[in-house]
């Protein structure tokens, strides 16, 4: 269930890149898209009553551990995500500060 | 001395960097002179990181293939530098990230590893394009990379889940079993790359970055990184990928209509700077061409051949807009009657590209297209032995007609354009001019070196 909830939102982000025309709204499809690619990963080494992968004094003889690396892997596309967002954001600062608008279709170039 | 400096040194040097700002620009200059420096004397022996051997933790592949790319792109990063920096300073701590973003892709030999190096470079690649103020190109650049690099993900992600494997030699001998699995997974992943390259469908953002680039921005992003790119697609699409099938149909089909519209848009292209970039374009498709069908050491010379030739077209027409204005053809007639030097430099890097004898292009180009009609050649393109090299000799038409047409007008006889290019750049250029004509003269040693990226069994070696 969680790899359609992950590509619906995939698959939601992708549109907003296409049809949106507005600087912010693009990045917000952007992080969408993220979002959605995150969450794909993490359901990759998920399954139904997995423990969370951590020794403890409580862990069971056989622990059922989720996948870890998957986990790791999402921490750093995060990280990386929160970079690109940071840049967009200051993109659109100066592209506004440059045609005073935001809309794509208002600035008469491309 | 192992080859995790090549990564780690840059990257502390840039937060020194950012504490020390006044001498920023000297410690960039320091850290990529050693960056060139280091591969000469570094162990050749692959880097385990955090004591997990690989395939389960992430290793650096230190091989001929590197140690050559390595050399290559940081020889020419260091150049760029050198000569840009004193315009650029405020760009130190950025583009010491971006040395080592690159170098750790041409050395990591780990899939998700390699995501994480083409985010860092890439988000370097998009402050230097800054420079260019064109903040809407430059975002436009940043959405197209971004998303790329998400397809990437998202085909590696599925690749993991099916092998359990990110690490590159592992992926290959999954990948060896399964072809018919992977195909989805290796189209997200050609699609991501291909961004980055500059393969057709997928590079809008280049006429926006280099059409609108600057001395810095332009050699930077279609010398230093188009080649560093070039080499570790090329890596993957010779060693990991499983090309069969229709995604071979799907890559003949980018690759062929990259060469040949890049062909024709610089064709029909008045500005100086659209016609180099164009051409840029077709040359990438080249390259992963030649990577794609098996013959990556000679693929491998040939990015690098571009690489430079680049470096001096970008760099001497990127000047000569800045002084005159405009890079219309007709603005700048007459540029090199009263700049000899560069003239010639200029004319060596268009003809090295164009492939015509005595340049290193040629060697690269002919040498690629007798690999086309060797006996044990076979071809893993639908359009077999043939259609590729008719493709690529067309493709060398097209140029010659464009790149004649671009040299008289620049030497035209009769002009009052005046450019001041510093002696440094002067004998940068002249310097790479002069190894351009060095490699093609030496065609014995050019083709030891090739040789030596190819293992006993003909394979060419890249993990």
């Amino acid at each position: 269930m969680l790899q359609f909830a992950a590509i619906i939102l995939l698959m939601l982000g992708l549109y907003g890149l296409l049809t949106q025309r507005n600087v912010i709204k693009i990045i917000i499809s952007l992080n969408i898209l993220e979002i959605g690619l995150n969450l794909f990963i993490i359901s990759v080494g998920y399954f139904e009553g997995g423990l969370a992968p951590i020794f403890t004094s409580e862990t069971p003889a056989n622990p059922n551990f989720v996948d870890p690396l998957p986990q790791a892997l999402v921490l750093t596309a995060i990280v990386i995500g929160v970079g690109t967002t940071a840049l967009g954001l200051a993109l659109a600062r100066k592209i506004y500060q440059k045609y005073g608008t935001l809309n794509l279709d208002e600035m008469g170039e491309n | 001395m192992s080859a995790i400096l090549l990564i780690a040194v840059p990257l502390l040097a840039a937060f020194i960097s950012i504490l020390v700002k006044k001498v920023s620009p000297y410690l960039l200059l320091l850290v990529s002179l050693f960056a060139l420096v280091y591969p000469f004397f570094m162990d050749m022996s692959d880097v385990i990181i955090g004591g997990f051997d690989s395939p389960i933790g992430i290793n650096l592949v230190v091989n001929k293939f590197a140690l050559t790319s390595l050399i290559a792109v940081n020889g020419l990063f260091f150049l760029v530098v050198a000569v840009n920096i004193a315009q650029y300073k405020k760009l130190s701590s950025i583009l010491l990230v971006a040395l080592a973003g690159l170098n750790g892709l041409l050395l990591t030999g780990d899939l998700f590893n390699l995501f994480v190096f083409i985010e860092i470079s890439g988000i370097a690649a998009y402050l230097i394009t800054t420079t260019n103020k064109k903040p809407l190109q430059t975002f436009n650049y940043l959405v197209a990379g971004t998303v790329g690099s998400s397809l990437y993900l998202l085909g590696l992600i599925i690749l993991y889940n099916m092998s359990g494997t990110l690490n590159m030699a592992d992926m290959a001998t999954f990948v060896e079993g399964n072809g018919m699995y992977t195909l989805f997974p290796f189209l997200l992943m050609f699609i991501g790359l291909g961004v980055e390259a500059k393969l057709l469908p997928f590079n809008s953002w280049v006429k926006g970055i280099l059409g609108h680039s600057n001395n810095l921005s332009g050699a930077m992003i279609a010398s230093v990184y188009a080649t560093a790119i070039a080499l570790v697609f090329g890596k993957l699409l010779a060693g990991v990928f499983q090309i069969e099938g229709t995604l071979a149909l799907i890559i003949a089909l980018v690759l062929g209509i990259t060469i040949l519209a890049g062909e024709a848009m610089a064709y029909a292209s008045t500005k100086a700077r659209e016609i180099l970039l164009y051409s840029s374009i077709a040359q990438a498709g080249i390259v992963i061409l030649l990577f794609t069908v098996g013959l990556g050491a000679w693929a491998t010379f040939f990015a690098i051949a571009n690489g430079v030739s680049k470096f001096i077209l970008f760099g001497v027409v990127n000047r000569l807009t800045e002084e005159v204005g405009s890079d219309e053809m007709d603005q700048l007639k007459g540029s090199f009657v009263n700049n000899k030097l560069i003239g010639v430099s200029f004319t060596v890097a268009a003809l090295s590209i164009l492939g015509l004898p005595l340049f290193f292009g040629f060697v690269v180009k002919m040498n690629s297209l007798i690999g086309f009609f060797e006996p044990d050649f076979v071809s893993n393109l639908p359009g077999g032995n043939f259609i590729f090299p008719i493709i690529i000799l067309v493709a060398s038409v097209i140029e010659g007609v464009y790149f004649v047409k671009l040299l008289t007008k620049l030497w035209y006889k009769d002009s009052d354009v005046k450019v001041n290019f510093t002696p440094l750049f002067k004998y940068v250029v002249v310097v790479l001019a002069v190894a351009l004509i060095v490699f093609g003269l030496f065609q014995g040693e050019v083709e030891e070196l090739v040789a030596s990226l190819i293992n006993p069994g003909g394979v060419f070696i890249w993990n």
